[in-house]
Order: C-alpha cells, then structure tokens, then sequence
C-alpha cells in the first residue's frame, strides 16, 4: 500500500497563505512539518454509459491526492535533523506528540531565499530517512486515511534571485519515492472554496477539535470508583468546559423562550456586549505576548550575532 | 543575477578565504548573495570547483543569523543522483562518506569549509566513474578498466539538451612536476598538462568504433609559456585505445619541453637562447635564436625577483621567435 504515485498534492489556502507568510517574516531560512491527509479523490465526471469506451477511460490505479491541512513551522533550521541529514526521533516525536487526530504527518518543507528550486544534500537525506521503514513514531487513530503512507511530501520555499520581478515567491512541491530514491516534482493545488473541489469536501476534517472530555460526570456511583488523580482532572476538564461557556448556561438559555421571550432582546444585546468583551480581552493578551515575543527575538538576534562575531 | 556582494560575516568569510588560498585545486567564486530578510549579510555563494577539465557550480548555502549551523549544499541540475550524505537506517561504512566534516561542525574552524569541499569532490569523482561503468558501451568499459589504474584520471559523462551523450576522460600527462622545472615559478598550484578524450557513447557494437576528440590543455599558468594548440598530436590510429595511444604522446611531448639556467646563475647573469623543437633550418637542425642578453637584469636585485624578470621576458621572447621560426618557415 506504500509508495504509491501520488497524482498531485493539495493544500488549503489559508494553510498556504500561513506557511508563507512565517516563512517570509522569518529572519533566516526556516523548516517545519506538514500535516494532512492522502485518500483517493472521487472523480466527478462518472460516465453514465457502461459501453466499451468507457470501461478503457476508466483507469485502474488510484488517484491519491496527498491534502495538506495544517503545518508546524520551527522558526530555524536543522530543527529535527543535524547537519548530515539524520532525523532526530525524539524532537520529531515531540513535535508529534500533542496532535489530536486527523493530523498525521504527510511530510515537511524548507524556506530557503534566493536559492533554487531543487532538493540540496541534506533534504535528500532527511526526507530518505522520514520515509524509510525504520523511522518508528508513535501511530495515530486517523480514521479519515485509510492509507498508511509514510510522509512523503517534501515543498520548497524560495525566492526569485532578482528583485525586480512580480512576485515574491516561489515554491514546488515534490513527492519523494522511496523505491527509486528520486523527488517527483507535483502540481500543487490551491483549495479555496468553489465548485472545482467538491470532491474536497467529503475528506475534510476540522483542525480545532473539540478537546475530548469523558461523560458521565454527576454520577455518583461512577465517581467513587475514580481515583483522586482522575477526579482532580475531571474537574480541572470541568472548569476549563465551564469557562468556555461562561455566560451561556444553560439556565439563561431557557431564559430566551416562552413567556420571557419578551425580554428577549435585551438579553441579546447582554450576551453579545459579553462576547465582544471576551474577544477584547484575547485581543490584548494576544498582543501583550506577541510583544514579548518580539523582545525575545530581538534578544535572541543579538546573541547570534555575537557568537558570529559581528559585534 | 548582478547582486552587490555585500559583507560575509567573520565566520563564513575565514572559511571561503581559507579555502580559496590553501586548497589545492583552483577553486572559484562565483556569485555571493545573501540569504536573509534585510540582506544587510551575505550568507551564499556558488563554488567553481575543477573537476574533469571543467568546472562544477555547487550553491554552498550557510545562514548568517545562526552562524553555529554547518553550510548545506545545491548541486547542479544535471546531478540530481548524486547524493553523497549516507541515509539513516542503512548500512554505511563506506571510507569516502564526508562524516567527518559535517559531523561535529565548529564554525570556527577555518579549514572545514575546505575539507568539506574536498571530501564531496572525491566523492563526487567516484559517483562520475560509477556512472560511466554503468554505461551499456563495451568500448568506454574496456577503457575504463585499462586506463583508471592511472593516477589522477578524472572521467565524467556530458550530457546537454539537444547533444548525444559523451564521455570525457582528463588524463595528466608527463610525471615531471612541472613547477620544479621553472627555477622561482611564481605558480601557486600544480601545474599539469592534460590529455582531454573525449568518446561519444554508443550503446551499439561496432566493429570500427570512431576515434574519440583528442586535445592537449593545459592549465592556466602554462598556457602563457607553452601553447598547446601547436604541439602536432600523433594521429589515433582507428581501433586504438588510450593506453596505447598515451605512451606514443608523451614521448612526442616530453621531447618539445626544455627549460635550461647555467648554474652560474645568479652570480653571473644568464646568457639566454631560445632553440625550438618544431622548427628546423633547412639543415634539419632544430632553428636558434642569436643569444639574448638585451633583457632587463640587475644585480642588485633579489634573486626571486631576477629569476621573475627572467620568466616574464622569456614568455614575451618565446612568443615572437615562434612567430619568427612560422615566418621564415612560410
């Protein structure tokens, strides 16, 4: 089931929008993770006729579609690999290890500027060994893919030598065949919302997940068979629930129907005068921690620049 | 791409500098760029590296903002098979894998960037003779096994978009060292002539296969001294082969390269004569020039730098009695 030709590679458009911008606001070259998924696309055009015609169109090999849906970029180089190209099987693992489902590793990319299209020495090695049968980590329950292909998705970012051309940047995507050893270059579509991908939809799959909290909480022949760990979770998981849904119990809920539907309006406007306070809020944690982000990366510049000996 | 080679940080400019003063093979620069946001530092550059009479373009790419990560490297487009980094996972061992330079990479060290050029070229000549030998031409395989026992024999495959497929072998003649001949040569390295061979492939049997491309070149230094463009080649007598062929032009050559000083140099100044090895009167002695003496000379000078003066004005001396011995020859 392995090492099958892939017929091109897709990835979502905010996705793509993302890895380029990080890659493009990033100091030096960077590299990272792709996750996604591989099913075979349903092709839209099924032909009525079962005549003889039809039967030699119809292809036999599946028509794998390698989808991009979500990525990991490390901000640096040599983030899971050293300088020979070897893979680093815990800080892959670690990376790996808080992914919920529906996010498997189909591969990795590099940003690279002003360099050509084309894997260098060490890409080759690090995606040889990401595809090799001895890199064992750690399975994931993805019930979307029913094929076990083995990350084989490799991009590249780059951009154009002369400045003076249109465009900023530049990426080609490749499969990398482990049975030949060799980097097939694929066409990369763009998902975006339209009737051209339909065939998209049916193997969507959300990235936020909700987080899995276990039921059956005000049962209390349950709860003394839990033991203190468990019960501490529980209700750590509780108050996390509960957080989310501030403002929204239940009981306010009920308040919206029946004869009190009157003061319906009122309670409205309540709620959403709450909700844009809470966005307010994450709004200015958000920007108080991408300052100190930034003085960190300012800070960060500096030391390599000592160690550079540029000061 | 005309970029302004802005400053490569201390780090990366002592390891291209020290490449490019000690190795020995003339390695050039080609471009240098930087890779980075604000471009204020250059971090890449392409490497012309000698190979096989020519050169190979590799894109050796550091990163200026982190300084402590060892290069990575884009090889040309025609060698997408060549990959020299051993894989994980499969059994390694062999003797030629560059492990030792890009293993433990200290940026400070200013010869790694060298060692590791060196090492990938060596084993970027064995991945050349691979694929030659897995060529499906009996005759280049006969070649090959007769004449690589050679040392220095560098041999790789020319392919281009529209021109059949070649083989070129560079085969150092002469095992004089030339530097040694020419008393205070100011050549910084090796000086070599080379025969260049160059064999079209062909995958089918022949019982008269065609004589290869056959041309003397020299490498830079010579080429002012000694211009092999004259040097009459004995003919490739069809159904030959290098080893034959090799012997029969060294002799040929070894007879047309004379470089004599009186020992009394440098207390007495030399008494110089130029006697040329392809020309001769009609006596069919070799033709001579009346002696020189007229040349800038001092005895006051360093000896380095008498024995410079001497070269440069033999070079310019040579060059017109040969144009005289083709004169008087017409």
């Amino acid at each position: 089931m392995d090492d099958l030709p892939l017929q091109k590679i897709a990835i979502s458009g905010p996705t793509l929008a993302s890895i380029i911008q990080r890659f493009s606001s990033s100091p030096g070259d960077v590299d990272g993770l792709l996750f996604g998924h591989v099913a075979h696309l349903t092709p839209s055009d099924l032909p009525d006729d079962d005549g003889p015609e039809s039967s030699s169109i119809r292809s036999d090999s599946p028509t794998l579609v390698a989808t991009i849906t979500s990525y990991y970029c490390s901000g640096t180089v040599n983030s899971f690999y050293d300088s020979l190209g070897r893979i680093d099987v815990n800080a892959l693992s670690l990376l790996l290890s808080d992914r919920g489902p529906g996010r498997s590793l189909i591969g990795w990319f590099t940003g690279r500027r002003k360099t050509p299209l084309r894997p260098s020495m060490r890409e080759f090695s690090v995606s040889a060994s990401l595809c090799s049968k001895t890199l064992n980590l750690s399975p994931h329950e993805d019930f979307l893919s029913s094929l076990n292909s083995p990350p084989c998705v490799f991009i590249i970012f780059s951009t154009p030598f002369s400045d003076q051309l249109v465009h900023t940047h530049e990426h080609r995507a490749f499969q990398f065949r482990r049975s030949t050893g060799v980097f097939e270059p694929k066409s990369m579509d763009v998902i975006n919302i339209g009737p051209a991908f339909r065939g998209h939809y049916g193997t969507f799959c959300p990235s936020s997940p909700f987080p899995w909290l276990s039921c059956g909480l005000s049962d209390t022949e349950g709860k003394s068979h839990m033991n203190l760990n468990q019960m501490r979770r529980i209700s750590k998981d509780q108050k996390t629930l509960d957080s989310c849904a501030e403002g929204f119990e239940f009981g306010r809920m009920s308040s919206l129907m029946g004869s009190e539907a009157v003061n319906y309006t009122s309670k409205l406007e309540n709620l959403y005068e709450k909700m844009l306070a809470k966005l307010e809020e994450l709004a200015r944690l958000v920007e108080k921690s991408s300052d100190k982000v930034l003085e960190q990366e300012n800070r960060n510049i500096k030391l390599r620049q000592k160690v550079a000996g540029l000061e | 791409m005309a970029m302004a080679a802005n400053a490569l940080p201390p780090l990366i400019a002592s390891q291209l500098n020290y490449l490019l003063t000690h190795s020995p093979l003339p390695v050039k620069v080609d471009q240098i760029w930087s890779g980075c946001k604000n471009s204020f530092l250059s971090d890449r550059f392409t490497l012309l590296i000698p190979f096989c009479l020519d050169y190979i373009r590799w894109d050796v790419i550091y990163n200026a903002q982190f300084p402590l990560a060892a290069p990575d490297i884009i090889f040309s487009p025609e060698d997408e098979n060549f990959h020299p980094l051993p894989i994980s996972g499969e059994g390694g061992g062999e003797v030629q894998s560059p492990r030792s330079s890009l293993r433990d990479w200290n940026s400070k060290d200013p010869s790694r960037l060298m060692s590791l050029i060196h090492e990938l070229r060596d084993v970027y000549m064995s991945y050349q003779r691979k694929r030659v030998g897995e060529l499906d031409d009996e005759r280049l395989k006969f070649e090959i096994s007769t004449i690589l026992s050679r040392e220095g024999i560098e041999v790789g495959i020319i392919s281009g978009a529209d021109k059949p497929e070649e083989v070129k072998f560079a085969v150092p003649l002469l095992d004089m060292d030339l530097n040694k001949l020419v008393d205070g040569c100011p050549w910084k390295h090796q000086q070599k002539i080379y025969l260049q061979v160059v064999f079209p492939v062909s995958r089918k049997y022949s019982s008269a296969p065609c004589a290869p491309r056959v041309k003397l070149i020299s490498s830079s230094e010579i080429k002012a001294l000694f211009s092999t463009d004259d040097v009459r080649l004995p003919p490739w007598v069809d159904g030959m082969c290098m080893a034959e062929y090799l012997p029969t032009l060294e002799e040929t050559l070894k007879a047309q390269v004379h470089f004599f000083l009186s020992t009394q140099f440098p207390k007495q100044q030399p008494v110089l004569m130029l006697q040329s090895s392809q020309h001769f009167n009609s006596q069919g002695a070799p033709i001579m020039s009346p002696p020189l003496v007229d040349y800038p000379w001092s005895p006051r000078w360093e000896i380095s730098q008498m024995a410079e003066r001497i070269f440069d004005f033999l070079v310019e001396e040579s060059l017109s009695f040969k144009k005289y011995c083709n004169e008087t020859q017409l």
